[in-house]
């Protein structure tokens, strides 16, 4: 580690070609196939998160576009854009623009495909068919099951498997070494452990473990505790004990330090229910979750943060009174 | 001179003069008031001055705070001092007209009250002079020294405070106005109608005053008092109040209607009333159940605004003050109403900070996450947890990222919170010691990213930075 300037590794040890992606077999020998015969459907790729689906995308617009595959590329996704209208009119302006020297088409990859609803994939449809001449579509998703078939119908499927032990931890391995990091092998068997195959997760946490210091199995589960705001448990347990000051206080610096929205905070509360360091009877557990879907429901229709999140705490203090917790 | 004897001979004597009760068991309701300030004022009879030798009586205008001291001077054989607002404000008037009341000596066994309206009236700068005159006067008095105010918490009360007692002030119910509306009618042989009564009662929110000096407008108007005539000359009535008198009429409702008029009628809009009864609802109610009601209304008032906002209607907006009035108030079913003074909600300055940090949390996100190819949602959730944990525990390499990725300060700021300053010194002395180093891996780094990309950051980056611009521009050709 001896050079002055970092980048976080997932991107530093993205795979930028086809050859370069070592799991994922299948779906690679597939792909090279359309890159040889310099054509292709419309794709859709599934599967967990961190198994490669957008670096796999990139990777075969590189290998068909060369290096200035950027160009051929528009990249869109479902949860960042505002609604299809805004789909629509850049899928239109991209459409319009130059086209590739030796191949015919341009890409559009639209990451998270399955947070559309399913009037906005009826649109999509629609929007494939209408370009389909000059664009091909790779569509990206968790859920298969969430794209409706007219569109499934429409595209080669690609599952995208958890990625394996040996994988995993070869590619830990091998980044390790090429940064100077220390570590040991339980270590990195632990990262695979706790990503459960997801590879963006688990060289996250190999980076924030090295940026401690040895990468240890301490060291790790250390980060990934870390990773969750100590905050979320303390302040469901002020909450539980009756200390309703304590948890709003904790809740707003929630908010102020992490920048969480509403909803990512009742993300972060609903992981928390289930944990055994949140002091409750075993039963307590489904009526909290019941109430906190109640909160989350109310901050999508866009009610406010802060007042859903204080009624849910001043719930919380009920429920602890009730149930005797101290 | 007693006002009524001021007034006596001529024919429009003012009711609310004429109708000033006389013993303490007319003023209406304030029975509390009655009971603290009646032992108060029993230890002075009895030349035993209390050790607080100051009262300080607050409510919302028009509930009798100083009829009931005038009533109590007139059935002990008290001499009420009055001071007039406006009088007391330097240090010398008050040193001149306080102090030598304080100190005067009963004459024949008659005592002294020395009674200061408006206390709440003192500008905290201009009369700091006068307040600290009070102030010294106080603990010396040989009388007892009775002060009103509708807002007893302002700040420049604080010490004020400590020296008093303080007598709280309900607002009188609708029914107890009503009566006593009727009763004059029927003293002064009047035409009433009881709608009539009901609406002075309801438009004047508690205030006696207010209802009798509207009853007594109508009657020499018209020499009746019919509903129509009544909506005829109030209308327009209909003040507004204050925020904490707003905030009161809610926390201390005794009937739905109160609560609602009470929300409904504020100057404040609803967002502004939903913010402050949304910081002062812990203030107020203690018990968890209480809180979790009143917190419930408030969140499916928001629930409402929001329905009302995005497609629904405006109408909608109607349950929004029910919930944040009515809903608010009868949420206390367990508790007391708490002591604690109104705070200025914390909320419209966290909603500024808020948004702040969420612009600051955007902009890390637009920017690395197309670098790592995932959503910008995905790397909030997935790898700024990460980020936050280098950021926080390891300032050598959040500064390397920090040339890396080119943070501003603002957002080093963000993502390491307290070792900010730490993390920008390192990054500031790596950049220093080695200038070719930092300069020749930005240039790799910018030669990694693809062409089109790297011409466009250099013009964006032309256009933000200015003359830094041109020098990374010559890398771009």
């Amino acid at each position: 580690m001896s050079s002055a300037l970092e980048l976080l590794w997932v991107e530093k040890y993205r795979p930028k070609t086809l050859d370069e992606i070592i799991n994922q077999e299948e779906v690679v020998r597939r792909l090279k196939m359309f890159v040889k015969s310099k054509n292709m459907p419309h794709l859709l790729f599934a599967g967990p998160a961190g198994t490669g689906k957008t670096t796999a995308a990139h990777a075969l617009a590189h290998d068909l576009y060369g290096e200035d595959y950027r160009l051929y590329v528009l990249e869109l996704n479902a949860s960042d854009e505002r609604g299809i209208s805004v789909i629509r009119e850049k899928v239109k302006e991209f459409a319009r623009s130059r086209t590739p020297p030796e191949i015919p088409f341009k890409i559009i990859i639209l990451d998270e495909a399955d947070n559309m609803t399913s009037d906005a994939q009826q649109a999509l449809r629609r929007l494939m068919e209408l370009y389909s001449a000059q664009t091909r579509f790779i569509l990206i998703a968790n859920y298969p099951s969430k794209i409706i078939d007219p569109i499934q119908s429409r595209c080669a499927f690609f599952r995208f498997q958890p990625l394996k032990k040996e994988d995993v931890v070869g590619r830990l391995k091998y980044i390790a070494e090429n940064e100077g990091v220390e570590y040991t092998e339980e270590a990195l068997e632990t990262i695979y452990e706790i990503s459960a195959g997801d590879m963006r997760k688990a060289i996250n946490i190999l980076q924030a473990a090295a940026a401690l210091g040895k990468v240890t199995v301490e060291a790790v589960y250390r980060v990934v505790g870390m990773a969750k705001p100590k905050e979320v448990r303390q302040m469901i347990n002020a909450a539980l004990k009756g200390d309703f000051d304590e948890a709003r206080t904790l809740m707003r610096r929630l908010m102020i330090e992490y920048g969480l929205s509403g909803e990512d905070l009742v993300k972060q509360i609903h992981r928390e229910i289930f944990s055994k360091e949140v002091n409750m009877p075993e039963e307590a557990r489904v009526l909290v979750a019941d109430y906190l879907g109640e909160i989350h429901f109310r901050l999508v229709e866009g009610s406010d943060d802060d007042i859903q999140l204080t009624a849910f705490i001043a719930w919380l203090s009920m429920l602890g009174r009730k149930l005797g917790v101290t | 001179m007693s006002l009524a004897r001021r007034y006596q001979g001529r024919r429009k004597l003012p009711w609310i003069i004429k109708y000033r009760p006389k013993r303490v068991d007319e003023v209406l309701n304030q029975d509390e008031a009655k009971r603290i300030l009646g032992a108060w004022f029993a230890a002075w009879a009895r030349g035993k001055p209390p050790s607080k030798r100051a009262a300080l009586l607050y409510g919302p205008p028009g509930v009798g705070k100083t009829s009931l001291i005038e009533a109590y001077a007139n059935e002990h054989g008290f001499e009420v001092i009055e001071l007039n607002a406006s009088d007391y404000r330097t240090a010398q008037a008050i040193r001149r007209v306080v102090g030598t009341a304080a100190m005067k000596r009963p004459l024949f066994g008659k005592g002294v009250i020395i009674l200061l309206d408006e206390i709440d009236g003192i500008a905290p700068r201009e009369d700091a002079g006068g307040l600290h005159e009070l102030l010294r006067i106080i603990p010396q008095t040989r009388n007892p020294i009775v002060m009103t105010a509708n807002d007893p918490w302002k700040d420049q009360l604080r010490p004020l405070r400590e020296h008093c007692i303080l007598v709280q002030f309900k607002p009188l119910t609708k029914t107890l106005i009503m009566r006593l509306l009727s009763r004059i009618c029927e003293a002064e042989r009047l035409y009433c109608e009881r709608e009539a009564l009901s609406l002075i009662a309801d438009l004047s929110q508690g205030d006696v005053r207010a209802a009798i000096n509207d009853l007594q407008a109508i009657a020499e108007g018209y020499g009746k008092v019919t509903y129509e005539l009544a909506r005829a000359v109030l209308r327009g009535r209909e003040k507004s109040v204050d925020i904490w008198r707003t905030l009161n009429m809610v926390f201390y409702a005794k009937a739905s209607w109160m609560a609602k008029k009470a929300v409904t009628q504020s100057e404040e809009d609803y967002e502004t009333l939903i913010a402050w009864i949304n910081d002062n609802i812990p203030k107020k109610y203690g018990e968890p159940g209480d809180l979790f009601r009143a917190y419930d209304a408030l969140s499916r008032a928001t629930v409402f605004l929001s329905r009302a906002k995005y497609g629904g209607s405006w109408s909608l907006l109607s349950y929004v003050f029910d919930l944040i009035g009515p809903g608010v108030a009868f949420a206390r079913r367990e508790g007391q109403v708490l002591k604690g003074r109104y705070a200025f909600p914390e909320r419209i300055r966290l909603m500024a900070s808020l948004k702040e940090v969420r612009q600051i949390r955007e902009r890390i996100a637009e920017r690395i996450a197309p670098r790592l190819g995932v959503s910008k949602r995905a790397f909030k959730a997935e790898v700024l947890p990460y980020l936050f944990i280098i950021f926080r525990n390891s300032p050598v390499v959040a500064a390397r990222l920090t040339l890396g990725y080119g943070l501003t300060r603002e957002e080093v700021k963000f993502l390491a919170q307290a070792r900010a300053n730490e993390i920008l010194e390192l990054a500031e002395k790596i950049r220093r010691a080695r200038p070719k180093e930092v300069k020749a891996e930005a240039e790799a780094v910018v030669e990694a990213e693809e062409k089109p990309r790297t011409r466009r950051r250099g013009r964006r980056r032309k256009k933000e930075e200015g003359e830094k611009g041109k020098t990374l521009d010559m890398f771009f050709g």
